[in-house]
């Protein structure tokens, strides 16, 4: 190593600012987009993984559910405001946390540190898939809402490409991982496990939720691909 | 047999605008020697590797027992207090840098008046000024001694701010040394008397909502404050503050 080799231009470094206490909003916009992880979405995503287990039951049984779910009332209204607006709002703000944040792994490899690189990752992950979950099943192709029945063919049509099954693995996993440390960070932050001992034990609580979730999620998955119902035919009702 | 020796890889800065420089010395290796006894010893005879004469190096250090914060640097990529590492525990070469997050003043020296602005920005005092004598405080139990010691134990030395993902210029956050200070002076019984401004001043913008719970702050603390509880406990305590002014207001 030569001495007296410049490795970086001359510039000035800006500092952090102070706290700017008491001013601005952004602390209900971040705790907003915290609460509305656990509720709605976090909710959300269970009834989403409990009804998509009733695929293993059958076409039909799977048929019923989002007949049911397609039957409740204002079923339309409770869509928009308790799933559609809410993740809009949870994604676009956690890129803008993504963004802000300088993620230093690389120099600090501590166990913590690790699960706030993969949240803001799996995070991404869910969002990337979310818009073409939404686009592919909910607003193009045969309208569920109208046609429920047709859901078990629709979805397995869609993983009987190997490259889309693919994804949906990765991303079941990515927001199972997702949402149950987010439940953990929930409990974390809003001082509801402040002891170090109630954070691990919480922690082995988040852990066993995440697996179940990703092991109910992916029995789904193989109810459409596995030789349970191969090519499953349209019902005629 | 020849001696044995050190050998310090340490980042030069003339100046703020200056270019950058690694600078290597070798220096003859003593028992129980640390990284600033190590520039110490540079400054006595500040010659590179290369035969090459230069500055003594600048940086900032006082008690060299880590209890005056003062001397937190880079060391090996990481962010410690150079007093109490000890060069028999560090992998050689040792490469020293400055804090990456504070404006730079001179080599290993840096400008970290952000913790200070903070703290006064949160009041983390207890007020006793006046114009006349208000006696004898309340008596603090032993369990509230306990609990207190070890958040009191804060050195200042920012390097739960220097390791911590959100703290930087996009976020502007507090970072966890000022949040431990809010939950020590709140739990003191005349400190709490400011303890719904502390609460609302860390709502503000770059406030306790920032932290992102990487946990780097209790890893890196080199006095081992439970941080990571306090950002828990504080946390809670701002939204029942938040909420309490809002349906009141």
């Amino acid at each position: 190593m030569a001495t007296a080799q410049p490795t970086s231009a001359p510039q000035l470094q800006r500092g952090v600012e102070p706290l700017r206490a008491a001013e601005g909003s952004s602390f209900l916009w971040r705790k907003l987009h915290s609460l509305l992880g656990i509720l709605p979405l976090g909710a959300f995503l269970l009834e989403h993984l409990l009804s998509n287990f009733e695929a293993l039951k059958g076409p039909l049984a799977y048929g019923q559910q989002v007949y049911f779910l397609n039957h409740l009332p204002l079923v339309r209204v409770l869509e928009w405001v308790f799933i559609f607006l809410p993740l809009l709002y949870h994604a676009v703000y956690g890129v803008s946390i993504w963004l802000r944040g300088k993620s230093n792994v690389v120099y600090y490899p501590w166990a913590g540190n690790w699960m706030y690189t993969l949240q803001r990752y799996t995070g991404l992950i869910a969002f990337a898939y979310l818009i073409q979950h939404l686009w592919r099943e909910r607003f193009t192709g045969v309208m569920l809402p109208e046609n429920p029945y047709y859901a078990f063919h629709k979805v397995q049509m869609e993983l009987a490409n190997p490259w889309m099954l693919a994804i949906y693995v990765v991303a079941m996993i990515a927001i199972c991982w997702h949402f149950s440390y987010g439940v953990w960070l929930f409990a974390a932050k809003w001082g509801i496990t402040p002891g170090v001992t109630a954070r691990r034990r919480f922690g082995y609580v988040c852990i066993a939720l995440g697996l179940l979730l990703a092991v109910a999620g992916l029995a789904s998955i193989y109810a459409f691909v596995g030789p349970l119902y191969p090519n499953a035919p349209v019902p005629n009702l | 047999m020849a001696e044995r020796t050190v050998v310090f890889e340490i980042k030069r800065q003339a100046s703020p605008d200056a270019p950058s420089v690694w600078e290597r010395f070798e220096l003859p290796w003593r028992p129980g020697m640390n990284v600033i006894s190590a520039m110490m010893e540079i400054a006595g005879n500040p010659v590179t590797c290369e035969g090459h004469c230069t500055t003594p190096v600048a940086y900032d250090s006082n008690c060299l027992e880590e209890i005056c914060g003062s001397c937190a640097m880079r060391i090996n990529g990481k962010a410690r207090m150079a007093c109490s590492s000890l060069v028999d525990n560090l992998e050689q070469p040792i490469r020293v840098e400055p804090l990456s997050k504070f404006p730079l003043v001179r080599d290993l020296q840096v400008d970290r008046s952000v913790l200070f602005e903070n703290l006064k920005k949160v009041k983390a005092w207890v007020p006793i000024d006046g114009t006349y004598d208000l006696g004898s405080g309340p008596r603090l139990t032993p369990q509230e001694q306990e609990a207190n010691y070890p958040l009191s134990n804060c050195i200042s030395c920012t390097c739960c701010m220097e390791v911590c993902p959100q703290f930087n210029v996009e976020t502007g956050f507090v970072g966890a040394a000022t949040i431990a200070q809010v939950k020590l002076f709140n739990n003191h019984p005349t400190g709490k008397v400011f303890k719904e401004e502390r609460l609302r001043a860390l709502s503000g913008d770059g406030g306790i909502q920032e932290c992102g719970y990487a946990q780097n702050c209790v890893q890196a603390c080199p006095k081992q404050l439970p941080l990571t509880s306090a950002i828990s406990d504080v946390g809670r305590e701002v939204v029942v503050q938040k909420v309490k002014d809002w349906l009141k207001s």
